[in-house]
């Protein structure tokens, strides 16, 4: 036999020639695990993106205990601390612009040229998680779950489970899973309706929900995801993953924080509206974003590992198609190169490129009928994005695990020239987006 | 008969819901726990346990005079009829050969002549070790079982095997003897003979020790089945700073690199279970990788100061 054959094969001769030696084919199978106790994965993570943008303090902490017969429980608890602010969805312009506050309340203005972002952005969040696994039988496995989180305008709870079914001496393994989540929009102000405008700031009264005309009640949204995969051992140095996954999600999809600039057909420049004495508002016209209220999406997903001489090389791409026109590709390379038998580097490399939502569009033009859906939400657009890091993880005294992450991320959007009117040609109309990811990990038990 | 040997006795004490039996075998200390009532039976089920580790061991036992080991390796090159268990020991070391790509080798105990492993700087020259390699090689030997036909001055020990074959024995022994459930462990080696009744498992210490004395022990529950471990931490030596493992790889004739310190498995008996850690111990660096891959359940151990791993029945 050579060397190249699978370590599988290895196993299957080995068990052979064990019960030749021996003489016993039926010994009960092996039941072996650590005692019961808990492993803590904890990190740190930071995210930061340029120009005062969003920036996030994230604390992560995953516990995990395992019980006798290969039954764990897993809690989790993330706690993330976000400050900063996002593009509004306004075009820049080469004047001063006013957006009344999410609140209703109060107005601010940005600086020409500058993309318009809202700063009065400011949150935390708490999100729990907990997962019960265990066997069923010689080859079935289940897990079950519960997530739920809670910021200031966004509750979330959910429900997951997935079944799993060995195959081919272990070198198969089939998986199901099935996941449900109810999350609910409570915007600052109020879910505001879609393609109405931008109200005057009112601030006659505490309520803190501005002038109340188009803005309703809390708003639902419902998300179904299921999951098939198969994962296969290939050969001795090759692990393959691949999924389908398939997901919908329906209710209120809007980001109730986004508008769009209504411009001039010809000039492109947005449409000022007349100021009112006395009276705080939006110095130009501009309409909240509207999309459909439900959407679907397809992925493909595959993951291959690959061991070689202590190097482990992690390859995988995803396949994104939905009904509201997006499609993705992502490539995500991971090699862990060990440094001795106490510490590696791990560098990192993602790639991704989407498409534009059908309904994306810079702007709208005034005086034509408006579209059923509209959002100029930069996260809808046809952009590209770069990852780049480095991990370097290293072994304590104490056998326990500790790293370190930093890598870059870089997005940057294709604003097709048929987009763009007048003035805007020219302009810069995809605010990009650069940040900065750090992680400190801590792995260590009981 | 084997029991004559001096120092081969046996002792009975009662234990946590079980009774003990201690007896030494193999150069390792030997323990059966059982989950029985009386100190009669316990001793009746150690008996059988140690004749059958003693005779394993006057049988195989490369130390020992006037056995099958002894008459192979002084037959300077003539053929030796061997009996059949013998004989199923030399296959399955055969097969264990041609699996590992020649990294288990059962004629690679001569590299012991130039490596001792005592913690000093003593490394062997290069052609001390290639005088050596002459001496090694599986592929030398011609096996027509029952006929063995090895050229002059080389050597078989089934030392690699020997003491997981005689737990494995010796639990299909217990299987008839009792129907209780019993624990057997040869120096760290381990065989759980049906699930405990009187307790949720049977409870065994995996305990790093450092040479600073900051003890990382880890309690693995073994309902049934087996764990085996290799590898010893305390037999190594250092010279220039670097650290030579008592791994030794046949085909160079020199430690393995990066090998682990220790390396215990789970598996359904106590011969797949050493197999496993052997072989993985022999891949060095990537002993994880290769666990990993056969989904064995397993404990490796990396230490970077010099200490050992011990292995202990707790209950």
């Amino acid at each position: 036999m050579s060397n190249k054959d699978c370590n599988r094969s290895i196993a299957a001769a080995l068990t052979a020639a064990t019960c030749t030696l021996l003489g016993t084919s039926a010994v009960e199978p092996v039941q072996a695990q650590e005692e019961p106790g808990w492993d803590f994965n904890t990190a740190l993570l930071y995210y930061g993106e340029d120009n005062d943008r969003v920036q996030d303090l994230s604390l992560n902490i995953l516990s995990r205990r395992v019980f006798v017969d290969d039954r764990y429980l897993s809690l989790g608890l993330t706690v993330d601390a976000l400050t900063g602010a996002t593009p509004n969805g306004a075009l820049p312009q080469s004047v001063p612009q006013t957006f009344t506050q999410p609140s209703g309340r109060r107005t601010y203005t940005t600086t020409p040229g500058e993309f318009p972002i809202d700063d009065t952005f400011r949150d935390s969040r708490v999100a729990v998680t907990a997962a019960w696994e265990q066997p069923l039988g010689r080859l079935f496995a289940i897990n079950i779950g519960a997530s739920a989180s809670s910021e200031f305008d966004y509750t979330h709870l959910g429900l997951n489970a997935k079944i799993s079914r060995d195959f081919n001496k272990r070198n198969t393994t089939v998986s199901a899973g099935l996941a449900f989540a109810q999350d609910e929009l409570d915007p600052v102000g109020g879910a505001v309706m879609g393609l109405t405008q931008m109200p005057v700031a009112v601030d006659d009264d505490d309520d803190g929900d501005g002038d109340g005309r188009n803005r309703g009640p809390a708003e639902d949204k419902d998300v179904l995801d299921v999951v098939f995969g198969v994962t296969q051992v290939v050969s001795r140095n090759l692990l393959m993953q691949f999924n389908y996954s398939y997901s919908d999600s329906s209710g209120y999809l809007n980001d109730p924080y986004k508008i769009l600039s209504v411009v001039d057909g010809t000039s492109g420049d947005p449409v000022p509206i007349a100021q009112v004495p006395g009276v705080d508002g939006p110095s130009h016209l501009y309409l909240f974003e509207h999309r459909p209220d439900s959407r679907e999406k397809h992925s493909l997903y595959t993951q291959g590992k690959y061991y070689m001489d202590g190097k482990v090389l992690d390859l995988s791409y995803r396949y994104m198609t939905d009904d509201w026109e997006i499609d993705s590709h992502t490539v995500d390379l991971r090699l862990r190169w060990p440094l001795g038998s106490r510490s590696y580097l791990e560098p990192h490399l993602r790639f991704y490129t989407q498409t534009a939502a059908e309904f994306y569009r810079m702007s709208l033009i005034d005086g034509d009928p408006l579209p059923e859906y509209a959002s100029a939400d930069y996260r809808l657009g046809d952009f590209d994005a770069m990852t780049a890091g480095l991990k370097y993880g290293w072994k304590t005294s104490g056998g326990n695990d500790m790293s370190v992450r930093l890598e870059l991320y870089q997005q940057s959007g294709n604003v097709s020239p048929d987009q763009l009117i007048g003035n805007q040609v020219g302009r810069d109309n995809y605010p990009d987006l650069n940040a900065v990811i750090f992680q400190f990990g801590y792995q260590f038990g009981k | 008969m084997g029991a004559d040997r001096p120092g081969r006795s046996i002792r009975v004490s009662r234990g946590d819901g079980c009774w003990r039996g201690q007896f030494l075998a193999m150069a390792s200390p030997c323990e059966v726990l059982c989950e029985i009532d009386t100190a009669d039976e316990a001793r009746r089920l150690t008996e059988l346990v140690a004749a059958e580790a003693w005779r394993i061991e006057d049988k195989f036992s490369r130390y020992l005079p006037a056995n099958i080991i002894n008459r192979i390796n002084e037959a300077n090159g003539k053929p030796v009829e061997v009996d059949p268990e013998t004989s199923q020991l030399i296959d399955f070391s055969t097969t264990l050969h041609e699996i590992s790509a020649g990294r288990f080798d059962i004629t690679s105990g001569v590299l012991r002549r130039v490596w001792h492993f005592d913690g000093s700087d003593n490394i062997p020259t290069k052609t001390a070790v290639r005088k050596v390699m002459e001496q090694v090689g599986w592929g030398r030997v011609t096996w027509d079982s029952p006929l063995l036909h090895m050229p002059p001055g080389m050597e078989i020990d089934l030392g690699g095997i020997g003491k997981e074959y005689a737990v494995d024995r010796v639990a299909t022994m217990l299987r008839e003897a009792t129907t209780a459930s019993c624990l057997v462990n040869f120096g760290g080696d381990l065989v759980a003979v049906r699930k405990p009744c009187l307790r949720n498992a049977w409870k065994v210490g995996v305990e790093a020790v450092h040479a600073s004395n900051t003890n990382a022990e880890k309690l693995l529950n073994l309902q049934v089945g087996a764990l085996a471990t290799s590898g010893d931490a305390r037999r190594f030596l250092i010279r220039d700073g670097v650290r030579y493992s008592h791994i030794l790889d046949p085909k160079t004739g020199w430690p393995v690199p990066d090998a682990p310190r220790s390396i215990t498995v789970a598996a359904d008996t106590c011969t797949q279970a050493g197999m496993f850690s052997t072989l993985a111990m022999l891949e060095g660096a990537r002993a994880e990788a290769f666990l990993d891959v056969q989904e064995v359940r397993y404990w490796c151990y990396r230490g970077n100061d010099p200490g050992g791993r011990k292995i202990g029945v707790v209950t």
